[in-house]
């Protein structure tokens, strides 16, 4: 045991973040530390990385030295290294020049840059964790998976002088696409055989299962538990996260709403293509999930735009059978289709404003009286949606940046239901967020089937997909490939299964 | 819920700073210049001369708020300025026709500027610092580089100079302007749509706003504004000279830059004013204290005090603890918003300030 935190307390406020926590992290291991939002896993990742202080009557020590928790720059000296979740790479410089951002470049004589010692030094780096990449191409043009070996590559090049590292991964899968994740997890294995200590922080409990030693799990600011990975198992590890036992909900009911929903289609598209997609035919009846699964590449990615009106397309989408309008997404929110976009702080959010403002944008006509906004009645309906969708929040004129991912995205949920859609497409709803506001998510989802909404679910995310859709269209290669119907086999390992064999099919034939 | 309540947040330093900052040139110069400082005249002085400045500012705002920078407001301004000298000497219309007119054709060219930027997609900066040349062109051409004078109506000269208890029109003017741009940008739709483009522009039009048409007007808007100010301006000095315009966009920016650190944080109306005209009775205190000739006090000072103010409201916070001052800074703000003791960040940090502790790291890490 190498790295020791003994009773760290964390108070903000009156409130108890992190409550007597002890954690122990030994070089050539991989601890994941998993619970869902507000458990204090940030906390304690950012007072490891000195950007709070603990309270004070904590224990910490480094090789058996006492370390100053809570001070950056004892924890760059005893060689903690962070990889946040965003990362932190400038896109449209080159991967040599990312890797030597904080640290100074060989020089020669004349203070010049030695491109080529530089580019030696990095390409050694990457060697280390498998990377192949040319050092001199933009980091905006590599995959997200290769974009997160360059990031641990970098936080580890910078050694202090040791050997050994502690090295802290922030839900680094967060953002990668599912046939990457499988790279990222053997960079893991590298790390811990080059005997550095990882601490991996994720949401994705099968990752965690995958490649880690010994798992820590934390509630409500306390350990809940700290195991070895051979003691639990899924399910088991989903029980100590929330606490209880985990039930999955009946479907009965909205599969007689789909029985219902046969005859004709609320939302269909026809010939559709653009982006990645060739081309596209897709009918969702009222009161059905419709889910769309495929590999990064497939086209996935870009049916939500390509229907919503966020990117210019070919082909036809209707709408109860009447056409609407490429390329506007206010004409396809007219039409009755509403959306919830991938990532949310780039496509959906307004971070000026506050959680009110964020959720009525879309239709502001509601609430207005001789052309003036009327605050009351508007403010009492967010009230309504922020109790319905279960959003955690001081109240509607909190600026939306104070609400943690989940309930941001309730928000952006409540945007798209308030206009009444006839088809309601949700592109990755619950990506990265916390266990328990996906599962509300999916509760409004199912609701929103059950009232007869037509829903199409675009997600990276296949135990969602089983949870929720009645068929799953496999997209491969900008074409529907399979289409799985509900049933016993519609499980997150066949919709897996089914993505990975659409690429493999035309290898193998 | 005190949240709900915006009157209740105490007045702090820095969203407050130009109230502060306007009391203590008061103070200072008070005691230095009482007898010619605090006095009604030079208060009707600072407010009569600053009016047509704070409305150049108020142009600045409009299309701030959707993140467009329009630099061409000055040169608007005193296109006006000369087209309302030159045209009645060439056109038998009735004076207000011809005002009507000019302010309609300002409209126009701020379209042409909004044509620029939302369809030939040029930035606004590039696109409005362009057409700006291109105006003062224009002025060059009809003015042959000389002074332009009319003899204008003394009614006319009589709106630009008057004043009703003591309160000079143009405040009036400049105050009915505000108060119309305060309740488009604050109270409509329109408005908050603005804010929104301002904020996340694909976000924006994916939510249904037509992010182009709220840019285009917002740079119409702001034409007709500068405008506005070009014709009390007129109504107020008379004659064209070719020095005007871009001696005013510097105090127009200087203000909304300053009023947008001020009350609600984002650029808006009375922060504007409130800023520009703590500006001014500074600059009209050190006049005073350092004697008529000392031209070189104003751009000195209103550079000065444009960075100190802005430079306050960005620090503020930065107490101590090692982490990122503006990182802080954020949080302390969401804090004020939230009330205390609200579960709502649950047992964490404050969630915003994870992706500020992110940010904060990127910045430590690429310095």
């Amino acid at each position: 045991m190498t790295l020791n935190l003994r009773a760290v307390s964390k108070t903000f406020g009156g409130q108890r973040a992190l409550d007597g926590v002890d954690v122990d992290l030994a070089y050539g291991e991989v601890r994941a530390l998993v619970g869902q939002n507000g458990s204090g896993k940030s906390t304690l990742i950012k007072l490891l990385a000195g950007y709070h202080r603990p309270d004070p009557g904590c224990v910490a020590e480094i090789d058996g030295r006492p370390f100053d928790l809570g001070n950056a720059t004892a924890a760059r000296a005893a060689g903690l290294r962070f990889v946040h979740q965003d990362l932190a790479l400038i896109l449209s410089m080159s991967v040599l020049d990312n890797m030597m951002l904080g640290r100074d470049y060989p020089r020669r004589r004349g203070g010049r840059i030695a491109w080529r010692a530089a580019r030696r030094e990095v390409s050694r780096q990457l060697e280390a964790l498998h990377v192949d990449v040319d050092p001199l191409v933009a980091v905006g043009a590599l995959s997200m998976a290769e974009r997160t070996l360059v990031a641990i590559g970098r936080a580890l090049a910078d050694t202090a002088g040791k050997e050994r590292l502690f090295i802290v991964l922030d839900e680094p899968t967060a953002a990668l696409p599912k046939d990457e994740v499988g790279r990222l997890l053997a960079a893991i294995g590298d790390l811990r055989r080059q005997g550095h200590g990882v601490l991996l922080v994720s949401h994705h409990l099968d990752e965690v299962l995958d490649v880690a030693d010994t798992v820590t799990v934390l509630r409500d600011g306390r350990i809940e538990a700290s195991v070895p990975r051979r003691e639990v198992d899924h399910d088991r590890l989903t029980e100590l996260i929330v606490g209880r036992p985990v039930v999955q909900p009946s479907l009965a009911e909205r599969a007689a709403a789909v029985a219902r929903g046969s005859g004709r289609p609320a939302l269909s598209v026809e010939g559709l293509s653009g982006g990645r997609l060739a081309t596209l035919d897709l009918d969702v009846h009222p009161g059905e999930i419709v889910g769309v699964a495929g590999i990064t590449g497939s086209g996935r990615e870009s049916l939500a735009p390509l229907i919503t009106g966020g990117l210019p397309r070919n082909g036809v989408v209707l709408v109860d059978g009447q056409p609407v309008a490429p390329g506007r997404p206010r004409a396809a929110l007219a039409a009755g289709i509403a959306a919830i976009p991938g990532e949310r702080a780039r496509y959906g959010l307004f971070q000026n404003l506050n959680v009110r403002h964020n959720l009525t944008i879309s239709r502001l006509g509601r609430h207005r009286r001789w052309s003036r906004i009327e605050v009351r009645p508007e403010r009492a309906e967010v009230e309504e949606w922020i109790e319905r969708l279960g959003i955690v929040t001081p109240g509607p004129e909190a600026p939306i940046t104070s609400l943690s991912g989940g309930n941001q995205q309730k928000v952006l949920v409540g945007r798209a239901l308030r206009m009444e859609p006839t088809a309601l497409v949700l592109d990755d709803p619950t990506q990265g967020i916390d266990i328990g506001a996906r599962a509300q998510i999916h509760d409004v989802i199912e609701r929103c089937a059950a009232d007869g909404m037509a829903v199409l679910l675009i997600s990276t995310d296949s135990s969602e997909l089983a949870r929720l859709a009645d068929r799953v269209v496999i997209l491969a290669d900008g074409r529907a490939g399979a289409t799985l119907l509900r049933g016993p086999d519609l499980t997150d390992t066949s919709i897996d299964a089914a993505q990975l064999q659409s690429v493999a099919s035309p290898i193998a034939s | 819920m005190a949240n709900r309540l915006r009157t209740l947040r105490l007045p702090g330093l820095s969203n407050f700073s130009a109230i502060y900052l306007w009391a203590v040139f008061m103070v200072l110069f008070g005691y230095l210049q009482g007898h010619l400082f605090l006095t009604v005249s030079t208060a009707q002085l600072v407010f009569s001369q600053g009016a047509v400045t704070a409305v150049l500012a108020l142009a600045f705002l409009a299309p701030l708020t959707t993140d467009t920078f329009d630099l061409a407001i000055g040169e608007v301004m005193s296109l006006t300025i000369v087209l309302l000298n030159y045209l009645p000497q060439k056109l038998a219309l009735p004076f207000p026709v011809i005002v009507l007119g000019v302010v309609l054709f300002s409209g126009a060219v701020g379209a042409v500027s909004g044509f620029i930027v939302v369809k030939l997609k040029v930035n606004s900066l590039i696109a409005t610092l362009g057409m700006s040349e291109v105006l003062s062109a224009l002025q060059l051409y009809l003015s042959q580089n000389h002074q332009v004078s009319y003899t204008f109506s003394s009614s006319f000269v009589k709106a630009g100079n008057g004043d009703l208890f003591g309160v000079p029109y143009l405040d009036l003017y400049l105050l009915v302007i505000a108060a119309g741009l305060w309740f488009v940008l604050e109270q409509t739709p329109v408005g908050r749509r603005m804010f929104a483009v301002g904020g996340n522009r694909d976000a924006a039009r994916l939510a249904g706003i037509s992010t182009d048409r709220v840019v285009w007007g917002s740079l119409i808007a702001s034409g007709v504004i500068a405008s506005l100010a070009g014709v009390m301006y007129t109504a107020q000095v008379g004659a064209y000279t070719s020095d005007i315009g871009q001696g005013y966009l510097f105090p127009a920016l200087a203000a909304v830059f300053f009023g947008a650190s001020q009350l609600s944080q984002r650029p808006n109306v009375w922060g504007t004013l409130i800023a520009f005209f703590a500006l001014a009775f500074g600059i009209q205190g050190l006049t005073l204290q350092f004697g008529a000739g000392t031209f070189w006090v104003s751009p000195l000072f209103q550079g000065a005090a444009l960075i100190v103010a802005v430079a306050v409201a960005s620090t503020r916070g930065a107490v101590g603890r090692g982490g990122d001052g503006r990182a802080v800074r954020r949080v302390l703000r969401r804090r004020r918003d939230a009330s205390p003791g609200d579960g709502a960040s649950g047992g964490d940090a404050p969630p915003a300030a994870e992706a500020d502790a992110e940010r904060a790291k990127v910045a430590a890490r690429a310095t």
